[in-house]
């Protein structure tokens, strides 16, 4: 193949110029020259020991719920049949998707701040967002609750206040993993160029952050909360001390005596959060392409 | 960057930008961790006290620190390394497109896939009358006499990996993608095979996102207690185990001793933060 | 980024308004006296039911719906007083657990706050002295034997059980009948502690009992401990933590735990689990309930109190295989179904000790268990 003189094909989501790139918008599958057969197999055998590895506790577990004394079956039809189910995890999505939103608007505009103008304080700022790792569940909740739930504050007051109080919490706790993906996704685009020419084009802040780094960010932002719905979906100790009727306090019910439904549960779980993290996908590349 | 002549008024301009944040986490993340501090200077009878953080030099608590780096630096370069060769893979290794969307939203969930629920699928798979153990004993290879054992050091990484792995992939997919294709081309051009592209080029731009992936899969094990809890019960003394013990359950222990470990785990991660940033500022020169 | 505001909002108004909202609790100041017991409470039950209704709400922590059939006992009470929610915190949470609880939420009005608790026996006295219980003397306070309860009122015995061997004969099909059976060869590897022995009262009794069986004394957990570390030197002990569901599984084919939770085990994955209470070495744990200094719907709490000590709440319990306090009591007036009696397991022979003996025990036993048994899972 060669390179230079050939001119461009077009560019997609799926990419592939053999001619000059024409910046990182081309996803090109290989990014070089056509593999070899043999130098395709590098990334078929990991792929298949990376499933093999995944594959097999959820397979471990798929023959776990089958061993219902009360038939194969047994657990699978008892535990959808559990009218508590489907209205906790009703709950767990909204609150998934809302701290979605809240990690979005505080974590993007400040990884982009700090790239662009304060980059010495990145240490810091990092520091604080890996808080989450260290501050035990149980020590976090009942802090919280010890700070903003006394009078006058009373934020715990409601049902529905103190699922703000949760969700924004969560939005805290998702930080470490929000801020990386950002961060990284910040890392491949010329930020400050980007935003000069915006600048020079009258753009404001407000602008900028939306019509160029969000757009710009895509994989980085899914990255980010993909790992956000995951961390709030499975996240218990916050929501039993809060008193939530999410989604874990659920299944840390069924966890307790009924082994057998509660593998059901998980593969459930993961089916459903895997299409619902696919659907979230899709649309968004979707929006992507329309642009 | 900073300049002499900078105006004073730019200065603060440029605080304002990170308010929300430091509002956000100061109420969320900091007042937390600082009620935290405050309570590990509590005695038992409620006295102030040094005591707690001085009982951080035990042994217990120290092989127990020792033991969480340990456990967390192992899954955080095993996840890191395989997670990188993952993602890297799925994006640059010519695979069907559809393998790569469904190995990142897999991982989104498979990313918090923890605690009893990825414990209890471990033991059914690699337990001791779990399926593999079971169907390997029947292809006449004990794995349990071999030497493997799921409620070890080792079976508890191999159980992390499980979120570490995701985790990585995830996070380090927008740095893969941001590798401008010019560069490989231009790097063929120049005669340079894959290893001297990646040796020369591809790895060193990304070190700096790899490393703070690595911090990141650090942090997650570090901070990780229900997995190893669920395996083992107390008797891997990982820190946040020591914690948990002292903390909580049915025995009146010594809570004061608790949050002195979980301050000291902030020690820990902040002397992280410190060593990574300096790695990172390294690999940083190259591309400056 | 138009086009999101809306969704924004709409997700955010979701989340507000999702859920029952408290009904407005009044704080109730803490601390309130003692109400007198009488035997036929007549006028004072009907005042107390008005108020708890008029507060509308009652915050339990620490109830599985397993342990001791909690589940039926608590769908009892809310069928006797449908106007009263009861707010179910932390099934999972340990006696400490919840004592962190009140203390966090000491100026909460909120349902995160504990009304009531329930833990083992050595955190009566101890959250007495820190202030954070209220006294309460329910209407058949004297049924209650006089040694499972504070005499000012503040704490008071609910329920005991005993620890027995739980097997799961479709992996183990020879269920031990006492302690030294345990070191038999052909238990290799499938002896497990129903809980960590620094924190969990089932495993720290666990081994508390395997003293009583072998030379020890309620005074003395040493044998126990040295039991231990012979099971784990034979191989027997693996150092995971057993539970209902690695039990009907089969990991962890043999464990020790209390009979209540074993049977209930039993009764929810098969007739393969078996239940057998030691011949040597029978250690009965009392629990006990307080109300909660802070509790910020105390008059529920105190109705709650008064269902549990009644005949109807404490025949709940042994539903679940618990033997309630009152039994004795309950027995002698011949108010105890047969049937329901003759699903307790024999206990005959088992001893309780004292609370200055079980802190001994418990300081022993998490201090030593490393150096002793072994059993940490080193890096």
């Amino acid at each position: 193949m060669s390179i230079g003189a050939a001119p461009s094909g077009p560019i997609t989501e799926f990419g592939t110029v053999e001619g000059v790139g024409m910046g990182r918008v081309t996803h090109e599958p290989g990014g070089g020259p056509p593999r070899s057969r043999l130098a395709r197999l590098w990334p078929w055998s990991i792929v298949l020991l990376g499933s093999l590895y995944f594959l097999m506790p959820l397979i471990g577990t798929v023959r776990m719920s089958l061993r219902h004394n009360q038939g194969a079956s047994a657990a699978w039809r008892l535990i959808l049949a559990n009218e508590d189910l489907w209205p906790a995890f009703r709950e767990s999505m909204v609150n998934g998707l809302a701290t979605i939103v809240v990690s979005l608007l505080v974590i993007v505009p400040t990884a982009y701040w700090v790239t662009l103008k304060l980059p010495k304080l990145r240490p810091i700022i990092e520091f604080i967002t890996l808080l989450p790792f260290v501050i035990p569940g149980v020590v976090l909740v009942l802090a919280l609750i010890r700070l903003y739930s006394a009078p006058p504050l009373l934020l715990t007051r409601t049902y529905g206040s103190t699922r703000l109080v949760m969700i924004c919490a969560y939005a805290a706790l998702s930080f470490p993993y929000m801020y990386r993906a950002v961060d990284n996704g910040l890392r491949a685009i010329d930020v400050r160029a980007l935003t000069e020419a915006a600048q020079s084009l009258g753009a404001g802040w407000p602008t900028i952050l939306a019509k160029v780094i969000f757009p710009n960010l895509k994989v980085a932002l899914i990255s980010g909360a993909l790992l956000t719905f995951a961390i709030v979906m499975g996240e218990l100790t916050i929501a039993l001390y809060m008193a939530q009727r999410t989604l874990a306090p659920f299944m840390a019910d069924i966890v307790r005596n009924k082994p057998f439904e509660a593998a059901a549960l998980t593969l459930i779980m993961f089916a459903v959060t895997w299409v619902a993290l696919g659907m979230i996908s899709f649309v968004t590349n979707r929006a992507g392409k329309r642009r | 960057m900073g300049g002499a002549g900078r105006p004073p008024f730019r200065l603060s301009w440029n605080w304002v930008g990170i308010v929300p944040f430091l509002v956000f986490a100061g109420t969320f993340l900091v007042l937390p961790t600082i009620v935290l501090g405050l309570r590990a200077l509590e005695a038992p009878d409620g006295a102030t006290t040094l005591e707690n953080f001085r009982n951080l030099t035990t042994p217990v608590v120290v092989d127990s620190f020792r033991l969480s780096v340990k456990i967390s630096l192992l899954t955080a370069i095993a996840g890191g390394v395989f997670g990188f060769l993952l993602a890297w893979s799925v994006l640059l290794g010519g695979l069907p497109k559809p393998v790569r969307s469904l190995l990142t939203t897999f991982s989104g969930v498979a990313s918090n896939f923890a605690g009893v629920p990825l414990a209890s699928a471990f033991i059914n798979t690699a337990g001791r009358i779990g399926l593999i153990t079971v169907l390997l004993k029947a292809a006449g290879f004990d794995i349990y006499k071999a030497g493997f054992d799921l409620y070890s050091f080792i079976g508890i990484s191999v159980v992390y990996l499980y979120f570490q792995f995701p985790l990585m992939v995830l996070v380090i997919t927008p740095s893969i993608e941001g590798l401008r294709t010019e560069w490989r081309e231009a790097s063929e051009n120049l005669g340079a095979s894959a290893y001297q592209y990646w040796r020369y080029v591809g790895l060193p731009v990304l070190m700096p996102s790899i490393l703070g992936a690595m911090i990141l899969l650090f942090g997650n094990s570090f901070g990780a207690h229900a997995t190893a809890f669920a395996l083992t019960g107390g008797n891997l003394r990982l820190a946040t185990i020591l914690i948990g013990q002292q903390i909580s359950g049915d025995v009146l222990q010594d809570p004061g001793l608790g949050y002195a470990v979980a301050m000291g785990m902030v020690g820990v991660m902040a002397v992280s933060i410190g060593v990574y940033s300096l790695l990172q500022r390294r690999s940083e020169r190259w591309l400056a | 980024m138009r086009r999101l505001i809306p969704v924004v909002a709409l997700v955010f108004i979701v989340a507000a308004c999702g859920g029952d909202d408290d009904t407005t609790a009044t704080t109730a100041a803490p601390g309130t006296t003692p109400a007198p017991g009488t035997t036929v409470a007549a006028d004072p039950m009907a005042d107390l039911v008005a108020a708890a209704e008029a507060e509308g709400m009652l915050t339990t922590i620490a109830l599985p719906h397993d342990w001791c059939n909690y589940g039926a006992v608590i769908d009892g009470f809310k069928a006797k007083y449908p106007g009263i929610t009861v707010n179910e915190l932390v099934p999972d949470a340990g006696s400490a657990d919840e004592i962190e609880a009140i203390k966090a939420n000491t100026d909460n009005p909120g349902p995160q706050a504990p009304d009531v608790i329930d833990v083992g026996l050595a955190f009566g006295p101890s959250s007495k002295a820190e202030g954070l219980i209220q006294p309460y003397k329910v209407s058949t306070w004297d049924s209650i034997p006089a040694d499972a309860k504070d005499p000012d009122g503040y704490w008071y015995g609910d329920y005991y059980g005993v620890l027995a061997f739980e097997v799961n004969t479709a992996v183990q099909p020879d269920v031990p009948t006492d302690w030294a059976d345990l070191l038999d060869p052909k238990y290799a590897g499938q002896i497990a502690l129903a809980g960590d022995p620094r924190a969990s009262n089932q495993a720290i009794f666990s081994v508390y009992a395997a003293a009583l069986a072998n030379g020890g004394s309620l005074d003395d957990a040493q044998a126990g401990l040295d039991f231990f570390a012979s099971l784990n030197e034979a191989g027997n002990l693996v150092p995971l933590i057993a539970e209902s569901g690695t039990v009907a599984s089969g990991e962890t084919p043999v464990t020790v735990r209390w009979t209540y939770n074993a049977l209930a085990n039993r009764d929810e994955n098969g007739e393969a689990i078996q239940v057998v209470v030691p011949d040597s070495g029978r250690f009965a744990g009392v629990y006990v309930q307080a109300i909660s200094a802070y509790a910020p719907h105390p008059n529920a709490a105190k109705l709650w109190m008064e269902y549990l000590y009644s005949d109807e709440g404490q025949l709940g319990w042994l539903s679940g295989y618990c033997n309630p306090i009152r039994y004795e009591d309950m027995a002698a007036r011949g108010v105890v179904p047969g049937d329901l009696a003759a699903k307790l397991p024999d206990t005959v022979g088992a001893v309780f000790p004292a609370i200055e003996q079980i802190e001994a025990a418990k300081t022993l036993i998490t201090e030593n268990w490393d150096a002793v048994v072994g059993l940490n899972v080193g890096g």
